[in-house]
């Protein structure tokens, strides 16, 4: 081999070594970057994909939910925030960076009136790539801006919740707490069943492109939302307008403090309405932070006929007279002296109001009087305390209705540690047994003693009072059954019960109550507050129409009546005007002759 | 007798039949690379570059079926997010409408007022 040659293949090898240690160096650059820094190090795979796949989250409906008629009482819109983009701004106009700024801020004050032209000026000065600027704005008003096109400014559309009825039954509905990073139902029904009405939310892994635009090729991982359970309620929506614009109206005219009214359904147990006064607009909620209900003691956002425990005064004689009939103990006809005062040996004396003597008077005479004196006697001379005391548990006292309605008070009562009864007081006397036999001493919501006179409608068989009559969770419908609480009294006792208090509505105070053509059973109460003027009342009336057959039981409560004090004349009124409207919206034939 | 002589036959066949198949690949692989020799690189180049440029030309057309569907695929999600909103914003009038307090409003604004009690009289026709 010559040397021309040899030094050829020289250079041929070196060129072969250059290009294969370029090569090689390449290969191990592309090694580096392709495998040891894809996965882990600069991650670059994963800051790929980020780049081009969005992780969308797709929210779920919340459930819609429906009165008994099927009217929505809450339901989702979709409203837009308007965003400004100050950065952006500043890149896309290098040039009349003032100019163009006023001129948009002028375009968008004038889609936008509510948002100020210095709070607009002030938001583009901000160091920050996106500004809410207006918050839900209004449909018209976001096809404006939509038309408009206006660079640097974007709109992002928020499910809102909206009870299109305004106030109508919002103590019993609750509200939805919304802010940017969820939604929660708190209050009323939207609290006790977020866990159905809000659903399950989704999400979407696709690709996208430069815009943010899903593209169809490419990787798309969908997991659909699952929207929320509807409810249906029990709730009638013209019956709960008539009884909260009657209750406000009374409420206004007795210069009371506050109210609350429920009307069951005498059967089944189910709320046909349920109001209080004052109430507060789901819609704008947070005007009502300082609105408070019940006396002052609760905000507005609490049901008070769940929550505003009182007194019941002497709609409590009802109880007193079951726990004795059911007893065998007394009958309607059977008498007492009533010299307007009793005395016990190991009691306070109790009197009559304004110590009003009925001389000889029948069990049904002591409820139309509404005699403390006779019905005092009952507890402590007939039925004693082993034998008032398990009636009072087993109506319900200082327990939970367990309405499906949220929070709820228990009520409260004293009674004295024996037979392993509890809870039960130390501080127990004989004054407390003689005094909640009237409704003193003895504190219980207006739904509790609702459901005493629901008993005694309904046979004495107590029912599980109840809100959502049925659910519908995407297709998947469950109808709830009305439930057999317990019984609490014999048929007999209650038929008898009836009887007396249909003698109350005819013969006692509460004749404003009486509805033409209709037999009614009812009790008065007007409940005094110890330590306070016994002009401050609580003036109430419970009972169910038609006393025949009954269908439907009402409870009237009015909170510290000024103009008039008493339950048969603050109270009784609007429980006629309800049990009238009643009677004609259900169509419900009179069952007594002309 | 049949039995024993068509196996022979076929054997005696399927030899025919291959002597002809190598035959015929013979000739094929003589005339190949005559046809190749007989192409010259410019045409080949050209050949190629029509090639590669209707590959291209087919890749893009997929492509701008692709992005073109994609548009029509997002301008029907943004369509039924429209009509989405729409309806709820009807279910919603529809509701509010619907509403006591709307229609009582409404009665008022006609000219309606309550009825009086008094004078409603209900009768019990079966």
């Amino acid at each position: 081999m010559n040397s021309a040659l040899r030094r050829a293949r020289n250079r041929q090898m070196i060129i072969f070594l250059l290009i294969s240690s370029g090569m090689l160096v390449l290969l191990s650059r592309l090694y580096y970057w392709q495998v040891l820094q894809s996965h882990s190090g600069y991650n670059l795979a994963q800051q790929a994909n980020q780049e081009h796949t969005q992780d969308i989250p797709l929210d779920a409906l919340r459930g819609l939910i429906y009165d008994s008629q099927g009217h929505i009482l809450a339901t989702d819109v979709v409203r837009d925030d308007v965003y400004v983009e100050p950065h952006q701004f500043a890149v896309d106009h290098p040039a009349n960076a003032q100019g163009d700024l006023n001129n948009l801020i002028l375009a968008l004050h004038q889609a936008l009136p509510q948002v100020s032209i210095a709070n607009l000026q002030g938001d583009f000065q901000k160091d920050a790539g996106a500004i809410r600027v207006a918050v839900r704005v209004d449909p018209g008003q976001s096809l404006t801006l939509r038309a408009m096109r206006l660079s640097d400014v974007f709109l992002y559309p928020r499910t809102w919740r909206i009870y299109p009825a305004g106030t109508l039954a919002s103590q019993i509905m609750g509200y939805v707490m919304q802010s940017d990073t969820e939604s929660k139902g708190v209050y009323g029904l939207e609290g006790q069943y977020n866990h159905l009405l809000s659903g399950q939310p989704g999400r979407s892994m696709v690709e996208t492109d430069l815009q943010g635009n899903p593209l169809t090729v490419g990787v798309d991982d969908q997991q659909a939302p699952v929207n929320g359970t509807n409810l249906t309620l029990t709730i009638d929506s013209n019956v709960e307008y008539m009884v909260e614009s009657n209750l406000a109206r009374q409420v206004q005219e007795m210069q009371a403090q506050s109210g609350a009214v429920v009307v069951l359904n005498a059967k089944t147990g189910a709320v046909v309405a349920m109001a209080g006064y004052p109430t507060y607009d789901p819609n704008e909620y947070g005007r009502a932070y300082a609105a408070t209900g019940c006396l002052h003691t609760e905000q507005v956002y609490f049901n008070p006929a769940l929550f505003c425990a009182y007194e019941p005064g002497s709609t409590m004689k009802a109880v007193t007279m079951a726990a004795a009939l059911d007893q065998g103990l007394i009958t309607p006809d059977v008498t007492l002296q009533d010299r307007g005062c009793i005395s016990y040996s190991d009691a306070p004396v109790v009197c009559n109001w304004q110590n009003m003597v009925y001389d000889t008077e029948s069990m049904t005479q002591v409820l139309i009087h509404s005699a403390n004196v006779g019905a005092s006697y009952v507890a402590h001379d007939i039925l004693g305390v082993d034998r008032y005391y398990p009636y009072l548990t087993r109506f319900g006292f200082g327990q939970l209705t367990g309405l499906d309605d949220g929070p709820e008070a228990t009520g409260f009562y004293r009674q004295p540690c024996q037979n392993g009864w509890s809870p039960c007081s130390q501080n127990w006397t004989m004054s407390d047994l003689t005094r909640q036999a009237f409704g003193q001493s003895i504190v219980a919501t207006p739904l509790q003693m609702a459901m005493v006179y629901q008993t005694i409608a309904n046979d004495g068989v107590m029912m599980q009072p109840y809100l959502v009559a049925s659910t519908s969770d995407n297709g998947k419908v469950i109808v709830t059954q009305p439930i057999v609480k317990r019984r609490v009294i014999s048929q007999h006792a209650a038929q008898l019960l009836t009887q007396m208090l249909t003698q109350v509505a005819v013969h006692g105070a509460a004749n404003t109550a009486q509805v033409p053509g209709y037999s009614t059973a009812l009790k008065t109460g007007t409940a005094t507050t110890q330590g306070i003027s016994t002009t401050q009342t609580e003036a109430s009336v419970a009972g169910f129409i038609p006393a025949s057959n009954p269908q439907f039981v009402i409870l009237v409560k009015l909170d510290r009546p000024q103009r008039d004090i008493y339950g048969s004349t603050a109270a009784a009124p609007l429980w006629g005007t309800i049990a009238q409207q009643l009677m004609w919206d259900y169509a419900i034939p009179p069952d007594l002759a002309e | 007798m049949n039995q024993q002589k068509t196996p022979l036959r076929g054997v005696q066949q399927r030899r025919a039949r291959g002597s002809s198949e190598q035959a015929w690949l013979a000739r094929g692989r003589r005339r190949f690379p005559h046809l190749f020799s007989r192409i010259g690189p410019v045409t080949l180049t050209v050949c190629s570059v029509l090639l590669m440029s209707l590959m291209a030309i087919l890749y893009l057309y997929q492509q701008g079926q692709a992005v073109t569907t994609n548009q029509q695929v997002q301008a029907l999600r943004n369509r039924q997010a429209a009509l989405q909103r729409q309806n709820a914003d009807l279910v919603n009038q529809i509701a509010t409408e619907q509403s006591p307090g709307y229609v009582a409003a409404f009665a008022i604004r006609m000219g309606l007022v309550p009825a009086n009690a008094q004078r409603v009289q209900v009768t019990n026709n079966p």
